[in-house]
């Protein structure tokens, strides 16, 4: 058996820990690239929401590489994303790819296929200390590697030398790859933080803040949300995403749930009384938080006709008059060009700045 | 006291039941009219640019019965089936009017009716609830709801023997019987909005066809089929289009004569499940023609005109081909 999976940001990093160590052979689809969206875009249903067609593309450029078996999660609704699984094995069936499709489905599907699709998924076993061992060193990779992106944001706009920055990133994300044991990641953890606390920083005087919500998926992955994040901490914006992975395994999990999550929803309720699927709550009252937390603005990432946030985006316009809060909303698919996304960031950033100045001016005349 | 239904989405399955059961507790019952042209653009006004093309129309029936009525009656409609769900839209409708409008939040009755953990018990809850704007008395709820499932059933079965919600709600005159038959798969709210759909029915029963929908097909016949796919999806309405496309692809039923499915360029789940319910029917042999019809705010009469036309002289030549295939190979 040969697995291969979909990308999602450094999910590629903590489940090459995993898997190796499971004694399951993993293929890793190759970075996404315009090639990978071309392919999902020429094979997936035309309407059928962005992440769908990128990560059919992951799907068939793993198997051109020789990967025979498939990962891929399921779901139970209400949003699309739950029925990604059989519309993309159907769609790789008909191309003729002799493939086995495991799809990890929610327990209600069946109580045996969940087993038994954990059970390839793991090697053979499911609950072997072993496993257990692995599998908590892939939780902490997971979550290194989200802490970085957490520090990489925040820095960007502060640190006089940005490119040193992503180079201790990116080369600490590479080490990460490669980790087999608690030490070696303890040391790399430790290193890059230190690395990152030695850089030199400017002096910047009151920086914007952006908070970025959305869509797990295309608030997350910057190869295909142009890396906004970016061109916000360049434009001097410091920057926060509300959007984690870590966040919703904890959620899905059975017996964690993500305090943050919890949080947003409560947050969320004056304005939208329930879970509308995907992540529609937790934009609703992630938007809320950074309006609360004294965030100048909010750039709002999703797949274009995203049902759960096409819904947020309706609700968001009246949450944005409550707190005064500028709301960027950036609908991402094919079609989307760069030029045009960075105009209106550029446009976006510099309305905050202009706001906070006039802020900063009426604070003094009273 | 006047309550107001808006005449959109799932108006069109619930109509019966929805009308009885608030006439049977006391309320006077507004329902908006018929979806034209001044509905279409105050909807399209307020709405997100994204959202569906039948959620703008029923936000637009909302703006027309806003300050006509004193209650608008909005209920959310998590599941009306186990295991199952609404699509996110429908499930946040007394938010989205809440936020787009500026409506507060006593004037809607937005009472949540969820089948999908519990069943039978959260529908009755959720009628309990939405009795409780007009009395305290459960009793008289409960009857009234009684009443109401039996409008209810009436309805269904007159659906189930051919008629259209038009002819039932607004006693249009039904379109004349046809030997020949068109199944006609799509949301309810779709295929029954006359006005959105530019006529479809009337178009495609001019063309000598009967249409099929699924609203005429047995609940328990839609369902075997559907559980002979490996993972049915998790939206009622497009599983019971999913269980009445296969039932006639498998049951091959000699008056039927193609599909045609009605979707709207927004819709989410019709965006994979059309995918879905196209490769299944390919993968049949002596399959049926589908069509897959996209109806949004800048859909034009004479395009889809042209496609019904071209699909169903394709139907007729493909058919006639097929039969003097097999008569040939038969008398041979």
């Amino acid at each position: 058996m040969k697995a291969t999976f979909p990308h999602l940001l450094h999910l590629d990093i903590a489940l090459g820990v995993l898997y190796p160590n499971l004694g399951v052979e993993i293929i890793i689809p190759p970075p996404i690239t315009q090639k990978t969206i071309e392919i999902g875009v020429e094979l997936a249903p035309q309407n059928a929401c962005f992440p769908l067609k990128v990560t059919l593309a992951n799907f068939v450029e793993g198997i051109e590489l020789g990967a025979d078996t498939i990962f891929m999660a399921g779901g139970v609704g209400p949003c699309r994303f739950g029925y990604y699984g059989p519309i993309q094995k159907i769609i790789l069936e008909d191309l003729g790819y002799d493939v086995n499709f495991v799809l990890l489905d929610h327990p209600r599907y069946g109580v045996r296929p969940f087993i038994k699709a954990l059970q390839t998924m793991a090697g053979g076993r499911v609950l072997s200390s072993r496993v257990i061992k692995v599998a908590s060193l892939a939780w902490k990779v997971l979550r290194l590697s989200e802490d970085l992106e957490r520090e990489r944001r925040a820095l960007r706009a502060q640190v006089k030398d940005p490119q040193k920055l992503d180079e201790i990133i990116e080369g600490a994300l590479e080490r990460l790859r490669t980790v087999d044991n608690e030490k070696t990641f303890q040391s790399i953890k430790e290193e890059t933080m230190k690395g990152l606390e030695n850089l030199e920083r400017k002096e910047t005087e009151d920086l914007i803040k952006v908070g970025i919500v959305g869509e797990i998926y295309i608030a997350q992955e910057t190869k295909v949300n142009f890396n906004v994040e970016k061109t916000l901490g360049d434009l001097g914006a410091y920057v926060h995403n509300s959007v984690s992975t870590v966040e919703y395994v904890l959620h899905t999990l059975p017996f964690t749930r993500s305090r943050e999550k919890l949080e947003a929803w409560k947050l969320a309720k004056p304005y939208l009384k329930r879970f509308v699927g995907g992540e529609g709550i937790d934009t609703v009252g992630s938007a809320i938080r950074y309006a609360q937390e004294g965030f100048d603005g909010v750039v709002h990432l999703y797949p274009f006709t995203c049902m759960p946030e096409v819904v947020a985006k309706s609700i968001l316009t009246s949450v944005s008059k409550d707190y005064d809060l500028p709301i960027l909303h950036l609908a991402i698919d094919e079609h989307s060009g760069e030029a045009g996304l960075v105009t209106r960031v550029e446009a976006f950033v510099d309305v905050l700045e202009r706001r906070k100045k006039l802020k900063k001016r009426k604070l003094e005349v009273s | 006291m006047k309550v107001g239904i808006p005449r959109g989405l799932l108006f069109y399955r619930f109509y019966a039941l929805w009308k009885t059961f608030l006439e049977e507790l006391g309320a006077e019952v507004v329902v908006s009219p018929p979806t034209n042209k001044v509905i279409i653009q105050q909807g399209l006004t307020y709405a997100v640019e994204e959202i569906c093309f039948p959620a703008k129309v029923f936000l637009g029936h909302v703006l027309y019965l806003k300050d006509r009525v004193d209650l608008l009656f909005i209920p959310r409609l998590v599941s009306f089936h186990k295991r199952e769900y609404n699509c996110p839209k429908i499930l946040s409708l007394p938010d989205l009017v809440r936020n787009l409008f500026g409506v507060e939040e006593e004037r809607i009755i937005g009472d949540e009716i969820n089948m999908r953990e519990e069943g039978i018990r959260g529908w009755r809850r959720g009628f309990l609830n939405i009795g409780k704007h007009f009395t305290t008395k459960e009793s008289k709820i409960m009857k009234a709801l009684e009443q109401a499932e039996k409008a209810h059933r009436d309805y269904q079965n007159n659906l189930k023997k051919g008629m259209l919600p038009e002819n039932l709600i607004d006693h249009k005159a039904p379109l004349l019987p046809r030997e020949k038959k068109i199944v006609l798969l799509g949301h309810t709210y779709l295929l029954s909005d006359s006005y959105i759909n530019m006529n479809i029915t009337k178009k495609v029963n001019d063309l000598n066809y009967s249409v099929i929908t699924p609203d005429m097909v047995e609940e328990t016949k839609k369902r075997y089929y559907l559980s002979t796919i490996s993972k049915p999806s998790f939206w009622t309405i497009s599983n019971e289009i999913i269980g009445t496309a296969l039932y006639y692809l498998k049951e091959k039923k000699p008056e039927v004569r193609g599909f045609i499915h009605l979707v709207s360029f927004e819709c989410g789940p019709d965006s994979l499940v059309g995918e879905l319910i196209e490769r299944l029917l390919k993968r049949e042999e002596r399959s049926l023609p589908y069509l897959r019809l996209e109806i949004d705010e800048h859909t034009g009469e004479a395009g889809l005109i042209t496609r019904l036309e071209a699909f169903v002289d394709m139907m007729e030549w493909r058919y006639s081909h097929l039969e003097s295939h097999v008569s040939s190979s038969t008398s041979s």
